[in-house]
């Protein structure tokens, strides 16, 4: 019976519920889609650096990534990367001989790292040619090609088949200067990117330096990130004598990233259902006191405080989970639709490629979150049916009933 | 000697006692028998209201006590009073009786869902009150839907289905038409005298009073007058 009169009083003040009915759900919705959007832009991060620079694994000599120095290549790299390609899991692999250093134009010069790639391999590892503006990829007839970034080509006002300088220390400590002409210009998501890194044939870059067939990085591409871990795993007890890192080890802005992205959704969260909790609050305390009168009868009748605090608790809770369904059935269905057609930022997605981020965003949700968000909720629920429950107790029968 | 169901011993009420007091009741002393029909009489601000909500244990007096069938309520707090007044005591208010989501059925059955009774006798027992008072097809009415007289009269049958020691009615008829207002007390006068069950009430209604079997006057929160029912009973009319 308690249970009754809770639902039918909330139909007594139906405008009233209704628009409590409305923020619970307008919030759900926006807080749930918001947090969906946010995933989908992380998730396209990490999938962008993983595809189109990271890799999921790399190998390199231990001391390479602390010192970037010409000597730390990987000892016996063919036969490594011919070990890694037998692997199931593994969809791609390619050496890289890195090197840093300056490139210059006839209208200044700036500092790169120098990138000497296997074309084929590294084609099918970063999808290099499928990112070109402008110009083609490697043509293995000539000689000193070269493809840089949008960014960097209208830094240093270069074009294709213009002529530009790379210098870069050798092996033996001196300084190398080589001329290459621009075959490909190219444009990922992430402009930084872009303006720093140049690529280049190994073996023209390998001749150069005088390095007679180092490689300095392996990379290595998964079908998927699922057996990132066991991958990891089996590489490192077979190369024991190398440096083997995730695409979190190796770029751990990105990894902050996701777990700074993760925390910030569940602050956003947190603010909407504060939001929420004030109003419901709010809207419960002056159903409450409108009803001193009624709930003084109930108290001079006999009904105990423990049920009139029951009644009150039931009311709210009614109200929120009668919201709830409206308003994430409203978010799986706005996130399904947009999870399947996108959201272009078209008008930011400059804004968005200066921070390494995708114009195009697929909103998701994934289970563990939606878990948290019930959880944050049925909080919310408690949190804000307490306070209008206990205001009830407050009443007393005979001043509640004076005519 | 009778035992009393009433028994206020020297009650006195005084409001606002730290700013400027207000003596609402002063050393009231009564005795109120088992199947009686007593009603408080007193111009408005008398202590009338003040006076049953100190019997009725909705309120606690300044002094002396209140003992209802032998038990001193004035020392009961919290849900211990709030289960006396469930098991003792029944209640009809002036207006906003009765829980307006319920139906007439739902607001008797109400207070014995209160008291635990098993559905069964709960249903039974609320047909055989809603023929009591005279409303047997308007059970599935909601408050809003009934008449402020069958209002009154469902507020009657509830008070009843506690099965209550005595039943308190402050200003019942306050806010009905003369003919509802007669009507009520003669439902509750046919109630008192079939069932024996004890009926205070207060008024300020000629009418009202004219059906009391024993009238107790209240002035300034004094009892200054208490015809005893023994007077009626030997066909002497006091009334005016
Ligand atoms: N809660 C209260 N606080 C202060 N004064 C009150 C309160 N209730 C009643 N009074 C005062 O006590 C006196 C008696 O009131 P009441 O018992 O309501 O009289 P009646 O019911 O006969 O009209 C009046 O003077 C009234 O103003
Ligand atoms: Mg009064």
């Amino acid at each position: 019976m308690i249970l009754k009169i809770a639902r039918r009083n909330i139909w007594r003040s139906k405008k009233r519920s209704l628009t409590l009915l409305l923020a619970i759900s307008l919030g759900l919705w926006s807080g749930m889609f918001l947090i969906a959007f946010y995933n989908g832009m992380i998730e396209q991060r990490v999938n962008a650096a993983i595809q189109d620079e990271i890799s999921h694994i790399q190998i390199h000599h231990p001391n390479f990534l602390n010192d970037h120095e010409s000597r730390f290549i990987v000892p016996d790299a063919e036969k490594t990367i011919k070990l890694i390609k037998e692997n199931s899991s593994v969809k791609a692999v390619a050496g890289r001989l890195i090197l840093f250093g300056m490139i210059a134009s006839p209208s200044g010069s700036t500092g790169i790292k120098i990138n000497g790639i296997q074309t084929e391999a590294e084609n099918k590892l970063t999808q290099l040619s499928s990112k070109l503006i402008d110009g083609h990829y490697f043509t293995p007839s000539k000689r000193n090609e070269i493809i840089i970034g949008q960014k960097l080509a209208n830094k240093l006002k270069l074009n294709i088949n213009k002529k530009t300088i790379l210098t870069f220390q050798d092996t033996a400590g001196n300084l190398a200067s080589a001329a290459f002409r621009i075959a490909g210009i190219f444009k990922t998501q992430n402009t930084p990117f872009d303006e720093t890194n140049v690529f280049v044939n190994i073996e023209e870059l390998d001749s150069l330096a005088g390095l007679k067939g180092g490689i300095h990085e392996i990379a290595v591409l998964l079908y998927s990130n699922n057996s990132l871990d066991s991958c990891l795993q089996r590489f490192k007890s077979v190369l024991p004598e190398l440096e083997v890192k995730s695409w979190i080890e190796i770029s751990p802005e990105i990894g902050i990233t996701v777990s700074a992205g993760t925390q910030m959704v569940y602050i956003y969260m947190g603010i909407i259902l504060l939001a929420l909790t004030f109003g419901i609050i709010n809207t419960m305390m002056m159903s409450v006191l409108e009803r001193t009168r009624e709930i003084g009868m109930l108290l001079a009748l006999g009904m105990n405080k423990f049920k009139i605090f029951t009644m009150i608790l039931w009311e709210t809770c009614f109200l929120i989970l009668a919201g709830c369904p409206v308003g994430m059935i409203l978010a799986f269905i706005t996130i399904a639709i947009t999870h399947h057609t996108g959201i272009h930022l078209n008008n930011y997605s400059e804004v968005y490629a200066n921070f390494g981020y995708s114009p195009v965003v697929y909103p998701n949700l994934n289970m563990d979150q939606l878990i948290k968000i019930i959880f944050m909720v049925i909080i919310t629920a408690l949190v804000s049916a307490i306070f209008p429950a206990q205001r009830a107790l407050k009443i007393k029968p005979a001043s509640a009933i004076k005519n | 000697m009778k035992q009393a169901v009433i028994d206020a011993h020297n009650l006195s009420k005084i409001y606002d006692e730290d700013s400027i007091p207000v003596v609402a009741l002063d050393h009231a002393q009564l005795h109120l028998n088992r199947g009686e029909f007593t009603a408080i009489k007193g111009p408005s601000g008398s202590g009338k209201t003040t006076l049953l909500n100190m019997i009725g244990g909705l309120d606690h007096p300044s002094s002396g006590y209140v003992e209802i069938n032998g038990t001193n309520i004035t020392k009961l707090h919290g849900n211990a009073l709030i289960d006396f007044r469930l098991n003792n005591i029944g209640f009809v208010f002036q207006s906003y009786n009765l829980i307006p989501v319920l139906t007439a059925k739902e607001n008797i059955e109400f207070i014995m869902l209160l008291q635990k009774i098993p559905a069964k006798q709960r249903e039974m027992r609320v047909l055989e009150l809603l023929k009591q008072v005279g409303l047997e097809n308007k059970g599935d009415k909601r408050p809003g839907e009934l008449s402020g007289g069958q209002q009154q009269r469902i507020a009657v049958a509830r008070a009843l289905a506690s099965k209550p020691q005595f039943i308190l009615a402050d200003e019942p008829t306050a806010n009905l038409d003369s003919v509802s207002a007669t009507n009520l007390l003669d439902m509750m006068l046919k109630l008192n005298e079939e069932e024996n069950m004890t009926f205070v009430f207060s008024t300020h209604d000629q009418r009202v009073i004219s059906r009391a079997r024993r009238v107790i006057t209240l002035e300034d929160g004094k009892i200054v007058e208490d015809t005893a029912p023994a007077k009626i009973t030997n066909g002497i009319n006091l009334l005016e």
